[in-house]
Parts: C-alpha cells; structure tokens; sequence
C-alpha cells in the first residue's frame, strides 16, 4: 500500500494560491460536467430547500383531513378548502391553503421503517438502513440527498454546496462521500441582532501577510502520514477536505453576502417573521439564491406522541406561515421554477387517536404507511394532489410511491441521475437510489 | 366453531390424503404470515393493524392472530367451504386491491399450502403439540470464496427434542449486502470483495444469524502475525480473528505515538515535555506497564472517565433543575475517584434513594420520572439491551415482549417521591426518592397490573417492605447475568481503541453482533474476575499489543476497520481538545458556574456556554431533536480553530507560552523543539525543525511573531487534532 504525505494529489497551497480551491469540493465545473451527463446542458441550475420536520408530522393535521372518519381518528380539527377545488387541507394550514394552487401534495408515499432511527434514514437518503436500528439513533449506512447534491452539483463561488440549519439531521451525512460533503451547519440564529455566521473571516487583529505566512508554515509543518487507500477510512483525510473547504468559504465574497440576512428590507424580514425559523427560512433563501444546491432546515418536536391538538395549532401555524412566506417570496422573484421547496418528516401518525401509558393528553404514534409531503417549485405542476389514502388514514391506496421514487424525483429535478452508480470505501458499488424511478406526478 | 369442526370433519380425509402431517396454523401457516411478512410492524402486525385487519407482531400471539383470520372480518379472511375466495388467499396474489402489494403467488406452492389447511378445516396445532424451543441456522459461521454460494438450512428444535427443517418458512435478510446477498430460499451469494456479512433468518419469532466470511485472497507469511505474539490473552484473540479474514496486523507504533496515545486514552490530557523526554530516556523494558499504572492514579482520570459517564446520564438541567445536575455530576466524579467496582456503581445508582439535592445518584429517577422510561434506559445503559421498542410491541428484531418490558419495568413500580417534582422548564426544587411498601405499574396493552419478572427470566415474588430495586441490582451485577459485564468492557474497550467490538455500544444482540464475540468474552471474564475493577480493566487492554499497533495500514488490512488490525485514528473529544489547547498556550478558559482555573473536563453542565465545546461537538440534551456527542470533524471545527477571536487572543496573550519563550533565553531550536513537544508530544525532525526555524527572524530580532505564528501552525494540523 501507498501512502503519502498530503491529502490531495497537487498540493493545496499550489491549488488555493491559483483560487482553485472549490475544484478539488467538487466545484461548479465539476457541476456543468454532471448536468451534461444527465443530458440538461442548457436549463439553469436548480436548487432544493428541504424542510425536514423530524419526529414525523401527522399527514391528518396537515395535508391529509380525514372528515368522514370516525371522531377517534378525525380528531379535532376540521377540513378546510384550499384555493383548489376538491383539494383539502387540516384548519391550521391556512395560509398554504391560500396558495394551493401553487403546490402539489403528495399523500401517498410509504415505507416499511416506524421508528425515528430507521425512519430518519430512509426517507433522508433513500435507502432503506442495512440492519435493524432503534428509535433514538442517529445512523449513517448511505450519504444523504444533500451529500449526494454536494458531490454531484457542487457550488460556484467557494461556498459549501450543503447547509443545514440549524443543525445537522440524523442520517444528514455523507457517509461513504467523505467530510467535504457533510452538511455546512449554521448553528448561529439569524434572528439575533447581530447574527453572523461565525469564524468565516479572519480574526481583525491579523493583517492579510501574517495570515498567509501562518498558513504557509501550517502547510510545511503538516507532515501527518495520511493513507491513500479509500478503504481505510483515514479521518484525517477528512479533516483535509474540511480544511480546503474553510478556506475557500473564508476566500469568498459570495458567501459572506449569503449570510448577511440583515441586508434584507424590513419588509422581507418581517414577512418571513421575527422568530428564528423564519429568519433560517430567509437564509435558505439567500444561500439559494447565491448558488447552493442543498439547504436543509431541521426542525425539532414533531413527534406528538400527546398534546398534538394544541400542537399543531402553535407550531403547526408557526410552521405553514413560514413555509407559505417562503413559496410566495420565491415566485415573486421568479425562483420557484428552479427552487424546490419540500415539506416532510419520517413518516406519518397513527390514524386512531392514543393516549400512551404515563400520559395525559391524547396524541398518535408512529405511521410509515401514509406519509404526506409538500412539494412545490422546479417545475412540479402547480395545484395538484398526488395519491390517496384509505377513509381513515391508514394506508396509501393510490399512486403508492417509495421513499426511493421521491428521492430520485428529488435528484431528477437538481440534475442528478438517481441511477448513477457510486463507490464506497473498498470500491463497493451501490447506486444513489436503489430504485431510480420518479414520481412521475412531481416531474 | 362447531361449523368449522363439522366441516373439518367432512374434508379431513382429502387433506391427509395429500401430505402425510396435517398442515396446522401455529406450525405452518403462523411461520407464513412472518416470511412473507404480513405481520410485521407497519402491515398487519402494528398494534392497531391495517385496514381492519390485526396480527401479532411477527406472531408472538397464536390465539389472537388465529382469531383474527378465523372469527372476525365476518369469516370472509378463511371460507373453508370455498378456500379460493378466501380473503387471506384473493389479496395477497393481488387478485383484490391490497394495500401491500402482491405478495404470493396464486398456485405456488405456498399457495397451495394455505389453501390445503383452509380445505381442511383451518386446523390449530393441537395444544399439546411440541413447542419451539429455539431456531438455528445451519452452518453457524461459514467462509465464502468469492463470488461463491452456500444454502442455508434453518433448523427448529421442539420441546419434545425432535428438530425439524423450517428453511422453507423462514424470511432471510443479510446486514451488508453488498459483501454477501442471501434470497427467499436461503442461498447465500458471496460478492466481489473481502469481508464480513451477518445472515439473519427468522422464523416466527425465533432469530438466528449465520456469520459469513470472505477472506481476502492469497495467504500471508506466519511471521506477519509476530507482532502479536506478545502472550497476552487480547492479542490472541485479534490474531485469531485476523487470521480467518486473512488479515495481517500492523507493525507497532513508535514510542511517542504510543505514549500520546496512553495519556489522551487514559487521563485525557497530553504528555508534557518531562514527561516524553523521561519516557524516552526510560531504559526499563516495563516502562509502558508503569506509566500507565501512574496514569491510573492521576486525579485527571476521574475527571476525565467520570465526564464520559455525565455524556450517558447527566440530565437535562431545564427538566431536572441544576442542583440536581450538580449533584449527579459531583457523585459520578467521586464514584471514579474513588475507583468504585463497577458492580457497587450500578448498584447504587440503580438502589438510590434520598434528596435529589443529597444524594447525586438519585437523581437518575428524576429527569425520566416514570418506571417505563426507567427501565428504557437501565437496560440500554447496563445491559447493552434495547428495551424501548418493547413497550408498545413485541421488539421486532428480539426475543423482548411488552411481558418482558412490563416486567423489567415493575422493578421501579414502588419507587415513591417526595418534595417537588418536574415543572420545566425551571424544576429548581428538591425531591426525594423512597420506596413504597407496594406498587404496581400497569400494562400498556391489556391494562392489567404487571407482575416484576427477569429479563429472559422467571416472576420474582418481593415482599412488601422491600424494595424490588435491590433484587433487580443483586441478578444484574451477578458473575452470571450475560449482558453486564459485557456492555462494559464493551464501552470501556470502545474507549481506548476508537470502536467498540459491538457498535453501537449499547446495542448487543445476536442481530448485531460482535465482531469477535471470543473477544469481548474474555474482557467480560477479565473485568468479573478482577471484581469488577474498571483501572483493571483499562490496564488489561491498554497493556496489550493491540492497543500498541500502528494506524498505518499495511497491503493486507487497509479496508479493516472493525478487526483492529490496527489503531483507529480518531479525533479529541470536545473538553479534551480545549484543555490541550489551554495547556500548550498556558493559559485559563473562564467558565461560568466554574472556580478559575477549571478544566473543560470538570464541566458539570451544558449550560456553561462554550462555543468551542458545542463546535467540536459536545452533546446537548436540550436540543430537539437531542443533539448526541460526535467526533467527526466538519469545517466550522477547522474554521474555529483558525479564527475563532477567542482562541487567536490566547496565542498573543503576554502572558501565554509563546511570549514567555519568545522572552526567554531559549534558543530558536530548542523553542521549535518545546513546541513539537507540548503539540506533538515528540521531537521534531531535522526537516521539520528546519522548516520551522527558517519562519524565524534571526539572531537579535524579536521572535515573538514567529513563536506565536508557529505555535498557531502546529495547533492547526491534523497531528495534533487526532489521537494517532
């Protein structure tokens, strides 16, 4: 076996001297390369904002109502009429009812994985977990939809082609893919009066020359063996890839204006609301807007195994108010045909209504096989519903769809060809999505 | 069922004039309704089932899933007058919408099979008919050439000591298809490449799973073994494992690597200076034995050991209140102070009573309050068993039922409190835990009081007055129970060698197994019959060579990450990270909650805010989703080390290392010398040290620039990040 002293075959000062750096991530040529692959040569690039709601929201309380069902599973809200004829929304999904015609729902979308861990994965990557896992995990068997965008898409300008805000998801990372592909988090809250994204430049007591010569010396003394072979692992590798990335991100103008929300008019800010997630939801935006791909925005406390009535009308509100603002704000500055905007979480709830042991407020549990999923922009037709579930909820009957067909509907509409083939470590092959077929409603 | 006997009656004879046994539900049809998966947690099997129609999960319940074919669904599921519309037939072949798809097909043999038992009679297995007992895979474990095939055979034993070949009925699933693919008929496939592939069969709800082997090609030299000819029992069994893969260990790391690699595991904290010089210079040829015996005696291990354990059970200050965060935290670090057997620290977190104010193991019963969420927890932590799922259902991929979950739950059915209780999200006050002369906990399914019973064990009868928690500690911490010490030389092993030998760590069941089982078992032996000495467990694996081995991969084991044919790289833990840095600057981190002068380690809770901890991941229960320690590293780490203003002020501090050597009478070379050092924890060579002075700016000038810069430069390489 090899092995040498730096990571990448050229060295990186070489490479970050000429500006080069955001080749070696992958890099917006690297971009064009993969968009001509996948036979789009001409179409401008395509972004996705993925609000993922973990702890599963329940398709009945948001996309879903079911009035004809008995009260044990209807629940307490009633049905609303969105601006589309025949299509139906729970009472707390106002504003997103104002602009249904705007939207696809797809209602029928199923798997076989009802815990978190398992659940999480699945619906996050695309495959199925290799072996049984449990409810609280965090687990990683194949890189995330936002990792496979980062290695396949790239972004322009130094910029990390992945965010997730304000934290990384469960199974949000890029497994096999390496650490230049993991998400970019921005832990820091955009709402706060002095919001930056912080350690992006260079701290002001440093002038330009003394910082170089650091990083020089930083270059000559790193004399870490790193092993060559993918197999291995190396962890240190990883660190390399962040290292190339930090300083392409420091380097770009691009960047640092993506991440100053305060340069927004209070008319926007206000718009998107005064609260941190709808302040992450107007830094999506601007990230999108200066060429990232992938933006995920994590969004705890969705799991209402209780209370999910009272629940569902704060922070279900809190949520559709956010996510409408966003789609309107897209449209109007004509993104919405490049912007995918996707609303959803593990799985669904259990029709029937259950109070668990040791509590008191009624909620539903855990329910992979009918998942509702807001889809809109990037050319999903505007106004329509895909798929139907039983009378009561339980079960996908029409147009039932795997979490494989929405991923690759996903990776179809940002360029990517979900037949693709990777290599892992060991140069084991697997394909991006095990089952490459789209939703074909979504395309 | 007096129609159902009649026409049993009736057609009995046709039936038994096809096939010689009688086709009965529990032995034949049941094992279906598992294989093709009808039953399991998101069809039919959830709790509540699909569309109406309602199994056991994977069949854990024959009465009720009887019931459910034969008597509801208004005995449209079975017609034995007309088998063929019969529903259990008409919608698995997709002859009728059926939400799950077509499952079987019509006229297979399977088909044929169910629609014989319906045609006589929808029989049970009589009740008096032998029992499963266990289900086993044949072979075991097997070694696959590549590209290579081998069938499986599942076998079930019975309680009347017949055995019988249920390969047929089973439902197969391999854990990493791609070294290893197995199909519905129990053929195993090798792939292409080397490695490792657990074959899990299922049959009912009995498991077993097949070890699959595919070794790299070609046959190394014995001598490549050598390195682990060291004696000592651990070094045996890697070697043992490594030769069935055809593995080859690593040569042994140099000195310094090793002795960094010591402190960092041991104490975390780096070698100083002294301490490398006088390591090196150590001619006694037991020099590694007694340093690490000096490491076990710093006060810095229970510090550092104590914090490990704060990750698994320091609460959530906004629900527990931080007094009794405080307190969890100040008896952990005295427990490891102490050098609490581990036996004695189970025991008296799990037995505590007192003020969650007095008593820091109390407060184990007050983040989680009730005796579900305690047992959820007791069971993962000291049992590496995941109990959780069985609290709504049978575990899908275990032999847990909720029997089993209820039982193990009962144990804390009498803990009683006193005093304040939770209000979050402040619940500043004190409360005590007692225990009650009875108590009772309800089942969550039939709603029936729970008796307390042994996992995989028998009902325990304790009397009024005493305290159900002292029994449950007493068969815990027996030198018989299978899963305590385990899990702990599990963790501890996990530790010192950058992955445990069943990861995760807590999670040990046959579904996920060990990767050499011999292994574990002999460290689980080592730490019971060392009475459960953790120091002693720490200095049996960081005493073998295999704590010793290089990272540097050799031609056969560059793809082994699991085998430790070599040492894991992995980076610092959060606290660890930030005490080097303070260390090697020689400067102070200013807390809040914490005296001057405190360690990153001496933490007792989250909400010491540290934006340098929460970038290198240090967990926080706070978050929702709950936010776990990590140790990958990701580029706000890289970007924070290089230009965090926090941590750039401390390199220009006039009172930190780099200006007081800067000031000192020190030459340049042995300045770059005592940087390697603290950084490095060796001396640099002749390239190194060349590289680094020619930054210098020679005779007379002031250096401090250049000490400072170098010092940054070192900080900011991989080298000093990760233990090597």
């Amino acid at each position: 076996m090899s092995v040498y002293s730096n990571c990448e075959g050229i060295s990186r000062r070489d490479s970050l001297s000429l500006g080069l750096g955001a080749l070696l991530g992958g890099g917006f040529v690297g971009a064009l390369r993969a968009r001509q692959n996948a036979g789009q040569p001409s179409t401008p690039p395509t972004s996705c904002i993925l609000f993922w709601l973990d702890g599963g929201p329940s398709h009945i309380e948001t996309f879903d109502p079911k009035p004809d069902a008995p009260a044990e599973i209807r629940g307490e809200f009633k049905p609303i009429a969105t601006r589309v004829p025949g299509m139906f929304f729970s009472e707390n999904m106002t504003r997103l009812a104002a602009i249904s015609h705007k939207l696809t729902i797809v209602r029928s979308v199923r798997h076989d994985q009802n815990n978190h861990g398992a659940g999480n994965h699945y619906m996050m990557t695309g495959a199925p977990t290799r072996i049984p896992v449990s409810c609280g995990a965090f687990v990683s068997f194949h890189p995330s939809m936002g990792s496979v965008t980062s290695a396949e898409r790239g972004a322009p300008g130094g910029l990390p082609a992945y965010f997730s805000i304000p934290s990384m998801t469960r199974s949000g990372g890029p497994n096999f893919l390496g650490s230049r592909h993991a998400p970019f988090v921005v832990s820091d809250d955009p709402n706060q009066s002095v919001f930056s994204v912080r350690d992006v430049t260079i701290p002001r007591e440093l002038n330009d020359s003394r910082v170089t010569g650091r990083r020089e010396l930083r270059t000559r003394l790193d004399q870490l063996m790193r092993f060559q072979d993918r197999a291995a692992g190396d962890p240190v590798r990883g660190m390399d890839e962040n290292y190339t990335q930090a300083v392409s991100l420091m380097r770009s103008a691009v960047a640092q204006r993506a991440f100053e929300v305060h340069r927004e008019p209070d008319r926007v800010r206000d718009a998107f609301g005064r609260n941190s997630l709808g302040q992450r939801a107007l830094l999506a935006r601007r990230l999108v807007e200066a060429g990232v791909p992938f933006v995920t925005i994590n969004d705890g406390g969705w799991d209402h195994h209780s209370n999910i009535f009272p629940a569902f009308k704060k922070q279900g509100q809190a949520l559709e108010s956010v996510v409408a603002t966003l789609i309107e704000d897209l449209d109007q500055r004509g993104m919405l045909d490049t912007t995918l905007v996707l609303v959803m979480g593990e799985f669904g709830r259990t029709p029937k209504i259950s109070t668990l042991p040791g509590s008191t407020t009624p909620g539903r549990d855990h329910w992979s096989s009918a998942i509702s999923i807001l889809v809109a922009g990037c050319g999903t037709p505007r106004g329509q519903v895909v798929g139907a579930t039983d009378r009561n909820g339980y079960a996908a009957t029409e147009k039932i769809y795997g979490p494989e067909n929405l991923v690759s509907s996903i990776y179809t509409k940002l360029g990517i060809d979900p037949n693709k083939i990777l290599y892992g470590a060991n140069g084991r092959p697997a394909h991006i999505v095990s089952d490459p077929r789209t939703i074909a409603e979504l395309m | 069922m007096t129609l159902l006997f009649c026409v049993c009656f009736l057609l009995g004879g046709s039936a038994t004039a096809q096939s010689p046994a009688p086709i009965t539900f529990e032995a034949d049809i049941q094992p279906l309704l598992t294989r093709f998966g009808c039953n399991s947690g998101p069809c039919h099997g959830k709790s509540r089932g699909q569309n109406g129609f309602a199994l056991s999960l994977l069949g854990f319940d024959s009465d009720f899933d009887y019931a459910a074919l034969i008597r509801e669904g208004r005995g449209r599921r079975v017609q034995v007058e007309s088998p063929a519309n019969s529903l259990l037939l008409r919608k698995p072949t997709g002859q009728m919408p059926h939400g799950g798809g077509k499952k079987l097909e019509a006229n297979g043999p399977f088909y044929k099979m169910i629609e014989d038992w319906i045609r006589s009679g929808a029989p049970r297995t009589p009740a008096d008919a032998p029992r499963i007992v266990k289900v086993a895979s044949e072979p075991a474990s097997h070694s696959l050439k590549p590209g290579s095939s081998i069938g499986l055979k599942v076998v079930a034993f019975y309680s009347d000591g017949t055995r019988r070949d249920v390969t047929e009925g089973s439902a197969f699933s391999s854990n990493d298809n791609t070294v290893a693919t197995v199909g519905g008929n129990g053929i195993v496939k090798a792939g292409v490449l080397p490695g490792e592939a657990a074959i899990m069969a299922r049959y009912m709800n009995h498991i077993t799973v097949t070890g699959i082997t595919i070794p790299l090609a070609g046959t190394p030299a014995a001598s490549a073994y050598d390195v682990l000819a060291s004696g000592h029992p651990i070094d045996g069994h890697v070697r043992d494992k490594l030769k069935v893969l055809g593995i080859t260990p690593s040569q042994l790391a140099t000195e310094t690597t090793w002795l960094r690699r010591a402190y960092l595991r041991v104490i975390g904290k780096l070698p100083t200076p002294e301490e490398v010089l006088s390591f090196l210079s150590d001619k006694d040829l037991d020099k590694r034995a007694k340093r690490l015996d000096l490491l076990l005696d710093r006060p810095e291990y229970a510090d550092f050991w104590a914090n490990k354990w704060a990750d698994l059970l320091r609460p959530n200050p906004f629900r527990a209140g931080i007094k009794a965060t405080r307190g969890i935290d100040a008896w952990l670090r005295e427990a490891f102070r102490a050098n609490m057997p581990y036996d004695q620290f189970v025991t008296a977190l799990v037995t505590a009573q007192g003020s969650s104010w007095r008593n820091g193991a109390a407060v184990l019963f007050r983040d989680r309050p009730e005796p579900v969420e305690i047992a959820s927890s007791v069971s993962q932590l000291f049992l590496g068993v995941r109990l959780e799922c069985a609290k709504c259902h049978h575990h899908p991929f275990e032999v847990w039922s909720q029997d089993d979950f209820y039982g193990f739950a009962a144990f804390f059915s009498r803990i009683g409190r006193k005093g304040q209780g939770l209000s979050p999200p402040i619940s500043g006050g004190e409360e005590s835990i007692f225990t009650r002369d009875s108590g009772t906990i309800m089942h969550g399914r039939t709603l029936e009081p729970v008796g307390i019973k042994l996992l995989a064990g028998a009902a325990l009868t304790v009397p009024a007055g005493d305290d159900p928690r002292v029994q449950l500690a007493t068969w815990m911490t027996d030198p018989k129970n299978p899963w305590f010490a385990r899990v702990m030389a599990n963790r501890v092993w996990r530790e010192l060698m950058g992955q445990g030998i069943v990861e995760p760590v807590d999670d040990i069941r046959a579904t996920n197994p060990a990767t050499n089982a011999a292994l574990l078992d002999q460290l689980a032996d080592q730490f019971r019959r060392d009475g459960y000495d953790i120091k002693k467990l720490i200095r049996f694996i960081s005493t073998s060579r295999a704590f010793a081995l290089s990272s540097i991969p050799n031609e056969r084991n560059g793809g082994d990450l699991r085998n430790f044919s070599r040492y894991y790289r992995e980076r610092f833990r959060a606290e660890t990270l930030l005490d080097a840095v303070n260390d090697i600057l020689d400067v102070e981190e200013t807390f809040s909650a914490m005296p001057p002068g405190s360690r990153a380690v001496e933490l007792w809770t989250y909400r010491a805010s540290s934006l340098f901890l929460d970038t290198f991941g240090r967990p926080d229960p706070n978050q929702d989703p709950p936010c776990e320690r990590t140790s990958d590293s990701t580029t706000p780490q890289v970007l924070h080390l290089m230009n965090s203003p926090a941590l750039n002020g401390k390199f220009s501090l006039d009172k930190a290392r780099p200006a007081r050597l800067a000031a000192s009478k020190e030459t340049d070379a042995a300045i770059v010398n005592t940087a390697y050092l603290h950084t490095y924890g060796r001396l640099p060579t002749a390239a190194e040290a060349n590289a680094a002075l020619a930054a210098f700016p020679g005779l007379g000038k002031n250096r401090r620039i250049a000490v400072e810069d170098l010092f940054w430069a070192l900080l900011n390489t991989p080298e000093f990040v990760f233990i090597d």
